[in-house]
């Protein structure tokens, strides 16, 4: 058993580099021999204590970017995974990435939703205010038109009144 | 159904996204990068809760096994083997348990823990048995453990 747990497969198991046979292999010494179950804990305390000593604590707008992207997947329910790429320019600080295909909007998507950028927000919000202004001003100049009409068909009915005289 | 999926995210990202991104920002060493990786493994998170929940999975591993996929792409997007060589010397200099493995250690912890490749293929870049390159790896964890160890008793 010694051998088996200083052969190194249980460090190249917890970095996810164990083949499927290794991985089967490994689940059943693990269940039958409690040594081995005891030295995989260990080395996954090790694990989280190596990724301990390089935490970073992510900026608060990631869930929430996360948290959109969720539901709209589970909303979408047509969810399949797409290989991403994002890579800096040596030295430069910047990033570019290659988009994945369903970043575009399918005109012909089963999907009832179309998704917009934020900044369209104040674009709508925009819209709104100056129909606002638009709608006031209509009823204000309606309103002054319907009384000089009136004004005017008063005017007319003097005048015809005082021609009589 | 949903709700209790996002739940799930959430809890595991509030228990692991700070050790992820940590890891990832190792490798890509750009903070922007690292955060975009981020959100990638979190992305695919909903499809392998099921996986991450099961009783005796190490959600943390199986998180960082999920991101070195996803890094695979990394480096990929290396342009020549200067891209690489630059990359391998560039990033460990502060990590204080690497500064302690032999060039061949840090080789070896460097390509399985950051780069995603398996003992097979760093035996045959080295020339070495795989039998070695593993035992290698397990010295570092030897390394890593001892270092721990000795931290605790200062």
């Amino acid at each position: 058993m010694k051998e088996y747990i200083d052969s190194g497969i249980l460090e190249v198991f917890v970095m996810g580099a164990a083949t499927d046979e290794e991985v089967r292999e490994l689940m059943y010494m693990k269940a039958k021999y409690p040594e081995v179950d005891e030295a995989l804990k260990q080395l996954e305390t090790d694990m989280e204590r190596i990724a301990g000593n390089m935490a970073i604590a992510p900026p608060p707008g990631i869930w929430d970017k996360i948290e959109n992207e969720i539901d709209d997947l589970i909303r979408r329910d047509t969810y399949t995974a797409q290989p991403v790429k994002f890579r800096t320019d040596h030295g430069h600080n910047g990033y570019e990435r290659s988009v994945p295909p369903d970043q575009f909007i399918s005109i012909e998507s089963e999907s009832n939703h179309m998704r917009l950028h934020k900044s369209w927000r104040w674009v709508f919000a925009a819209v709104f205010v100056l129909g606002k202004i638009f709608l006031g001003f209509a009823i204000y100049f309606y309103l002054e038109n319907r009384q000089t009409q009136q004004q005017l068909q008063e005017l007319k009915t003097e005048i015809r009144e005082l021609k009589k005289k | 159904m949903a709700q209790s999926k996002s739940v799930a995210v959430r809890n595991l990202y509030n228990s692991f996204a700070a050790k992820l991104l940590g890891y990832i920002h190792e490798v890509v060493q750009d903070k922007q990068v690292a955060e975009q990786y981020l959100q990638a493994v979190f992305n695919d998170v909903p499809n392998e809760i099921e996986e991450l929940s099961k009783t005796g999975v190490n959600a943390l591993c199986r998180l960082q096994v999920m991101a070195r996929q996803k890094l695979a792409d990394f480096f990929e997007t290396f342009d020549n083997e200067t891209d690489r060589r630059a990359w391998q010397n560039m990033s460990w200099v502060n990590n204080k348990h690497i500064a302690l493995m032999t060039p061949l250690q840090q080789q070896v912890f460097l390509g399985v823990y950051y780069q995603c490749k398996t003992t097979s293929h760093i035996a045959k870049e080295l020339n070495n048995s795989e039998e070695q390159i593993r035992k290698t790896l397990k010295e570092c964890f030897t390394i890593i453990r001892n270092e721990r160890n000795n931290e605790r008793v200062h």
